[in-house]
């Protein structure tokens, strides 16, 4: 009868661990989206890198929301520590004003709250700009400079969801600020500004800048055609001049030496981005160069992914705030790709149509996604059109882009 | 109130900081593009003289040997063979499936794209 008892105790115990005591409807709703996310990864193949591990994470931190837990310190008497069958010798020890010694007894945080720390000190943003730029090829960027236009027409979405975000009245101007970073379809300087300007909000906006980087390939497309007519998106661009080493080399040293004299908040972001691709023309650093764009870069984005996807727990993300931050962000990030397609038709006019205004949309920096959907909607109308290469011209200037447009946000607004 | 004027005045400044930076990357680029090829044409101009001028110094005196005719083939005189032409329709159905579609005609390219850099491009983009 006894051996019954205690097995019910343990049962009964056990039950009170699991999540079925501990979970709210909220950590169920966000466990389900995590599985569409999961199944878009998965099965639509939307930037899979980034959406499976995020989508992981939201699920796990829904399920056992302790994975986030805060490291915690309470102060225990001899006593209690003997309760609880521990050597006080072991501990630390504080003497209060009541003259009574109290050992430290640290509990230690969840697994991602120490993962999460890279992202919240600022420190995984520029460490995946340097993968990116050692994987970036910046020759059509090179071999054709007014690209830089369609990647600067593209941050205009960011600034005018801030006027927006800001005559909403419930968002702070820094707030606001962070939100509007979002239309640049850049996840490391989303998080990068987000960390200075408003930590508070820095799960909501990674997760939103994230996802929406991840579901390029259904947001952009509709708001491509809906701009161009079937005659602009048929238009076969020259192929583009051979750049030569030199030029390859000299370029990150000339741009980072621009902008981090000009703007030094966007120094670390287009530094590590220039460093990086350093590494890759240089061609003298191989090793450097193969393990920052592999190795490294896949840690990091492991990390990155998770932790962002683990700071979408029910009770944070579901709320009001949060959805004007998510339909903002969308908003932004519209706007960014209207603008950059408007801008392309502009030169497509400039030049006599020698431009296909698609590559404009790939000014929102989602390297190299957004350049690949320019890409796929311009196959559509003619098979044997490849506007990657031209496509990639705006879409690594939107990377530099955005990083400028942080660094102004930075600037007025720290 | 005050925080729109704000926000104005930030949307005025991001939009000219942003853009003034890349007109100035435009030109930086532009100028430093120009300038290296330049020089690397005018290198190359100096070589080439260079082995010009050697070449004429060891120029052999044996007269050179007349050149062969090559034969004209089919494809020479811009006719596709039928093989070809069988393999084209094949990849053009091979691409559009079950959309409906017809061969209108075949014409050599122009393009200075060889068929590995097509067939490379077409494997980078394939993912969608």
């Amino acid at each position: 009868m006894e051996i019954l008892q205690q097995l019910w105790q343990i049962i009964c115990h056990l039950l009170g661990e699991s999540g079925f005591s501990k979970l709210t409807w909220e950590n169920y709703a966000m466990v389900g989206i995590s599985f569409v996310l999961m199944y878009l990864a998965i099965k639509k193949q939307f930037e899979p890198l980034l959406l499976l591990p995020i989508a992981f994470g939201m699920c796990l931190v829904n399920l056992f929301p302790d994975i986030m837990g805060l490291p915690t310190t309470e102060l225990l008497t001899k006593a209690q520590m003997l309760d609880k069958n521990l050597d006080p010798s072991t501990y630390p020890t504080t003497v209060l004003n009541d003259g009574v010694t109290y050992y430290n007894y640290t509990q230690y945080g969840g697994l991602f709250y120490y993962l999460y720390q890279g992202v919240k000190l600022g420190i995984y943003p520029p460490l995946i700009f340097l993968g990116i730029g050692c994987m970036t090829d910046f020759g059509p960027l090179i071999a054709n400079p007014k690209s830089f236009i369609l990647g600067a027409a593209a941050q205009i979405g960011i600034f005018l969801t801030f006027i927006i975000a800001t005559a909403m009245g419930i968002f702070k101007p820094e707030e606001a600020g962070s939100i509007a970073i979002i239309g640049g379809a850049d996840g490391p300087t989303a998080i990068f500004v987000t960390t200075q300007l408003a930590p508070q909000l820095l799960g909501p906006i990674a997760v939103a800048a994230y996802s929406y980087m991840a579901l390029v390939p259904i947001i952009q497309p509709p708001i491509m055609r809906a701009l161009t007519t079937k005659k602009e998106r048929s238009v076969v661009m020259g192929q583009l001049r051979p750049v030569s080493k030199l030029e390859r080399i000299l370029f990150p040293i000339i741009v980072v030496v621009l902008v981090a004299t000009l703007l030094p908040d966007a120094a670390p972001l287009v530094g590590m981005l220039m460093l990086g691709n350093l590494f890759k023309e240089s061609g003298v650093v191989d090793r450097i160069n193969k393990t920052a764009q592999n190795e490294l870069m896949n840690i990091i984005t492991i990390f990155l992914g998770v932790t962002v996807g683990a700071t979408a727990s029910g009770k944070v993300f579901l709320t009001i705030q949060t959805g004007g931050i998510i339909l903002l962000g969308l908003f932004a990030f519209c706007l960014a790709t209207a603008c950059g397609v408007l801008f392309g038709k502009i030169m497509h006019k400039a030049t006599g149509g020698k431009v296909n205004p698609l590559i404009g949309s790939a000014g929102v920096s989602a390297v190299p996604m957004a350049a690949r959907i320019s890409q796929k909607v311009g196959q559509e109308e003619n098979p044997g059109n490849f506007l990657l290469m031209h496509a990639m011209g705006p879409n690594v200037a939107g990377v530099i882009g955005s990083a400028v447009a942080a660094g102004v946000l930075l600037s007025v607004l720290k | 109130m005050n925080n729109m004027m704000q926000a104005f005045i930030l949307l005025l400044a991001g939009f000219l900081v942003v853009f003034c930076v890349l007109i100035l990357l435009i030109i930086v680029v532009t100028l430093y593009s120009k300038t290296i090829r330049s020089v690397q044409e005018a290198n190359r101009k100096k070589k080439e003289a260079k082995i010009q001028v050697k070449a004429a110094k060891a120029e052999p005196k044996t007269k050179p040997e007349p050149q062969v005719e090559t034969a004209v083939t089919a494809e020479d005189d811009g006719e596709i063979p039928g093989e070809i032409i069988a393999v084209i329709a094949a990849a053009v159905d091979a691409v559009y499936g079950d959309k409906p579609h017809r061969i209108k005609a075949v014409k050599k390219s122009r393009s200075s794209r060889s068929a590995w850099a097509r067939a490379g491009a077409l494997q980078n983009t394939r993912p969608f």
